[in-house]
């Protein structure tokens, strides 16, 4: 139609038109350079409030990480091949563990490890033979390096070694969908959206031990499971799909506390996903439906949220996974505004977007003391790091996620 | 001999012995102003009777009955100012020097006391004919106060500083407490108002109601300041010396001390000053002192020399000053929140699971034998039944000498081994227990 009346229009009027038509889009592109060229930081919460967290960087590809077009080896990065440029297509399950951090692509069926300090990108050499990866969704590091991959078309739990090498498999005659894995020293946790349930697995012997997490008379369990994390005391955290809370359960399966509800107000759910708790007991929880990630104190108060669409930069879109890490934060402050110090940074996933893997960092203003995570008026004083003690209780042993 | 040279010998001798004199020995007879020369302490142009330097003659006739044939050379200060100049330039000037009003103080002519004053060295007569606070005739006076010796801190006509003040008064306090000051010098821990502030933060410079010139008693006065330890008082439980005479200073040192919190010694050995002797309090408090001598195992805050970690030294709801709730009867109900004093450092889901592999090592199996002997709802157990709160020579704090129960001493007779351990207590028969291979009771 557009073309019929074009054609209708005497030559001098069709210069015309094309010459505004020209300007118009020169317009366009001037306001869409001027907007993807903005070196404003993005912080959230939003001014006037003070500054918390900051959108530092966003990785798609090796491009992204690795200067020259040189590759390294997975876990011991300084050889130097040639090999193709890597992209990340749709990754989902994030972790990180000494300064390296693990990405899930399940569209690529791969595991990309990068480590943006040493400017290393690789994916995991032992993904082929025994050792292919079918549908991977989520995926746990533990202490001693080795990796831990969910698989949920292969269903079983995939074990590869620090080198990247395939070890063995976990969980094929359990019955179960596994869409995360949590890991500690002794134990390994396989969350079963099968069976609204977490499969507890002995790490050695690859016995299930026992299921955790059911519902019961009185309380209620998890319901659609789709992420999960363990914390520094050995705690899991799981959230749910079916009733839109977040579950915390000890090892031995005691929910000893849960939050949350689906909703679309602050500090409810709409498709939780992703989830990681830093070293305060801070709570991260990924929402692909408000497309943002909300941060939650120990007991479940809402502190911000940061994440939400509307920005050129810093939006989420379609997250899925985040973790923390307080490694290498020299190099990301490099990323910050001058007057933000960094005191870890948080990675989200994006399934969608421009930006498939996007670094913000939380931090405080320069001269100011960060503030500390709210406190119930009434709450006891907490003991002091250091000061508290297990009583005659067990140590934890060392969790990873 | 030059007649010339004795004209500057009669010049200073004509202005050492004025015409004057010769007519104060006229004015001040037996019969004319007899009382002028009678004071003990003259105003010197008296003394030397030049009357002149202030009256002047304005009629001839003298005297003049009804009539006044003197008048003053000036009026009001501007008479004293032409001899005493510099009065009353600085700063803060007293009330009476402003207006002029010398006469308010002095005697013109001679007093019975220095400085042409009617009083003695104690000038609080005179200082309280207009001067009649409350804290100049309070039950405890101000050494200087207390004597009269006003002088020695302000000065009567006029100041740099406010109320007259010779200096800051600071400088001024520690002019005299000089010790104060040399100790001061060299303390470790300074109670920031008498770093910083003046002294008259706390106390009244001339005397007050309360020991040692307080401005208000303790521990009202300390409260002023230390709002949160005013709440802890105000609580169910205050701590007994804070409440009494001595109050706040029971235990700390008020201006400066070698120890944190200004305590008077460190914080173990400031509780057992006094909780640590068999004669304090009626029933006596418990000897905590001898309770900790020679014992193998110390509680970990007392290792730290710590006694807050568990008790309130200011004041709690809680009984024993405790920090946190814990049941008073050796026998208490369970509710979640009983042991909150014990659980803010040891595991808090220690009592909350009938069954873990994580929160206890006493368990049977993997039944938590903490659960089952103090969360019960009806009989719990409390701690001390088994474990002793202070010290011990058992490990894990096991009362190895047995509890208190009454007048009886129950025995717990507790071994410890790799996987668990076994009880012959007082209180049921030997029961062993082992979180690898659970033990059948019921055999």
């Amino acid at each position: 139609m557009v073309s019929r009346l074009v054609g209708k229009v005497p030559g001098n009027v069709k210069r015309s038109m094309l010459l505004m038509a020209a300007l118009l889009a020169v317009g366009l592109t001037g306001c869409a350079t001027k907007k993807s060229s903005s070196t404003e930081p993005v912080f959230f919460p939003p001014a006037p409030n003070p500054p918390r967290v900051q959108y530092l960087k966003g990785v798609n590809g090796s491009k992204d990480v690795v200067k020259e077009k040189a590759s390294f080896s997975v876990f011991s990065f300084g050889q130097v091949e040639e090999e193709a440029v890597k992209f990340i297509s749709k990754p989902y399950g994030i972790s990180t563990e000494k300064g390296k951090i693990y990405v899930v692509d399940s569209i690529a069926n791969d595991v990309l490890i990068m480590d943006l300090a040493q400017q290393a990108f690789q994916s995991l050499p032992g993904n082929k033979g025994l050792g292919k990866m079918r549908k991977p969704i989520n995926l746990a590091v533990s202490k001693d390096g080795n990796l831990f991959v969910a698989d949920t078309f292969r269903k079983e739990i995939l074990m590869y070694d620090p080198s990247g090498a395939y070890l063995k498999a976990y969980g094929k005659d359990m019955n179960m969908k596994p869409v995360d894995v949590a890991v500690d020293d002794v134990n390994l946790y396989a969350l079963d959206y099968a069976n609204n349930e977490i499969k507890v697995i002995d790490r050695s012997s690859g016995e299930l031990l026992r299921s955790i997490g059911k519902s019961t008379e009185t309380v209620q369990g998890l319901s659609m499971p789709t992420n999960m994390t363990i914390d520094s005391a050995g705690y899991l955290y799981v959230t749910n799909v079916g009733s839109g809370k977040i579950i915390k359960l000890d090892r031995d399966g005691h929910i000893v506390f849960s939050f949350g509800k689906m909703g679309d107000a602050f500090s409810e759910f709409g498709r939780p996903r992703g989830i990681a708790v830093d070293k305060e007991g801070r709570i991260y929880v990924v929402d692909a439906s408000h497309q943002n990630v909300q941060i939650f104190n120990d007991k479940g108060r809402l502190l911000m949220f940061f994440g939400d669409p509307g920005f050129v930069e810093g939006s989420l879109n379609l997250p899925a996974g985040v973790t923390i890490s307080t490694d290498n934060l020299e190099y990301f402050q490099k990323f910050a505004d001058k007057d933000f110090i960094l005191e870890q940074i948080i990675v989200v996933t994006n399934q969608f977007g421009p930006v498939k893997v996007a670094f913000y960092g939380l931090g405080h203003l320069k001269g100011t003391v960060p503030p500390s995570n709210y406190e119930e008026p009434k709450a006891e004083p907490k003991p002091k790091a250091g000061e508290g003690k297990g009583g005659a209780a067990q140590a934890a042993p060392a969790p990873a996620k | 001999m030059n007649i010339r040279a004795l004209v500057p010998i009669a010049l200073l001798a004509l202005a050492l012995f004025p015409f004057g004199s010769a007519r104060g020995e006229n004015c001040v007879t037996a019969t004319c102003h007899p009382d002028i020369a009678k004071f003990k302490q003259m105003h010197a142009p008296v003394k030397d009777g030049d009357c002149a330097s202030c009256h002047v003659q304005r009629a001839k006739e003298h005297p003049v009955k009804g009539g006044k044939s003197f008048e003053l050379v000036a009026k009001g200060a501007e008479l004293c100012k032409s001899c005493h100049d510099g009065i009353g330039k600085k700063k803060v000037v007293h009330a009476p020097v402003q207006e002029g009003a010398c006469l308010d103080c002095h005697k013109p002519h001679g007093a019975s006391g220095r400085f042409l004053l009617d009083a003695g060295d104690d000038l609080m007569p005179l200082c309280k004919g207009c001067h009649d606070s409350k804290s100049l005739n309070a039950k405890y006076m101000h050494g200087p106060a207390a004597v009269g010796s006003c002088t020695e801190c302000h000065d009567p006509h006029d100041s740099a500083n406010k109320s007259l003040l010779k200096a800051p008064i600071r400088d001024l306090c520690l002019k005299c407490h000089a010790d104060f000051a040399e100790l001061l010098k060299t303390a470790a821990v300074v109670h920031p108002p008498v770093k910083n502030d003046a002294c008259t933060a706390c106390h009244n410079a001339h005397g007050s109601s309360v020991v040692m010139f307080l401005n208000d008693k303790m521990p009202d006065l300390c409260v002023g300041c230390h709002k949160g330890v005013g709440k802890k008082v105000a609580l169910k439980v205050p701590h007994k010396p804070l409440v009494e005479a001595a109050g706040c200073s029971s235990c700390h040192s008020s201006h400066f001390s070698k120890a944190k919190g200004l305590l008077a010694l460190d914080e173990q050995n400031t509780c057992l000053s006094c909780h640590g002797t068999d004669t304090l309090g009626k029933p006596p408090l418990h000897n905590i002192k001898k309770e900790l001598e020679g014992k193998k195992y110390l509680h970990g805050p007392i290792q730290k020399g710590q006694c807050k970690a568990c008790h309130d030294p200011h004041g709690s709801d809680h009984f024993r000053l405790l920090a946190g709730a814990y049941p008073e009867a050796v026998y208490a109900p369970y509710k979640p929140d009983s042991y909150q004093v014990c659980l803010k450092c040891h595991e808090k889901h220690l009592l909350t699971f009938p069954d873990t592999t994580i929160y206890t090592k006493f368990r049977n199996g993997n039944r938590n034998l903490h659960y089952l002997h103090v969360s019960n709802l009806r009989k719990g157990r409390t701690c001390r039944v088994c474990h002793a709160p202070h010290a011990s020579n058992g490990p894990k704090l096991i009362n190895v000498e047995g509890a208190s129960f009454g007048d009886w001493k129950i025995p717990i007779n507790f071994k410890i081994t790799s996987t668990g351990g076994s009880c012959a207590p007082g209180c049921h028969r030997a029961f062993a227990y082992d979180r690898d291979k659970p033990q059948v009771y019921t055999k």
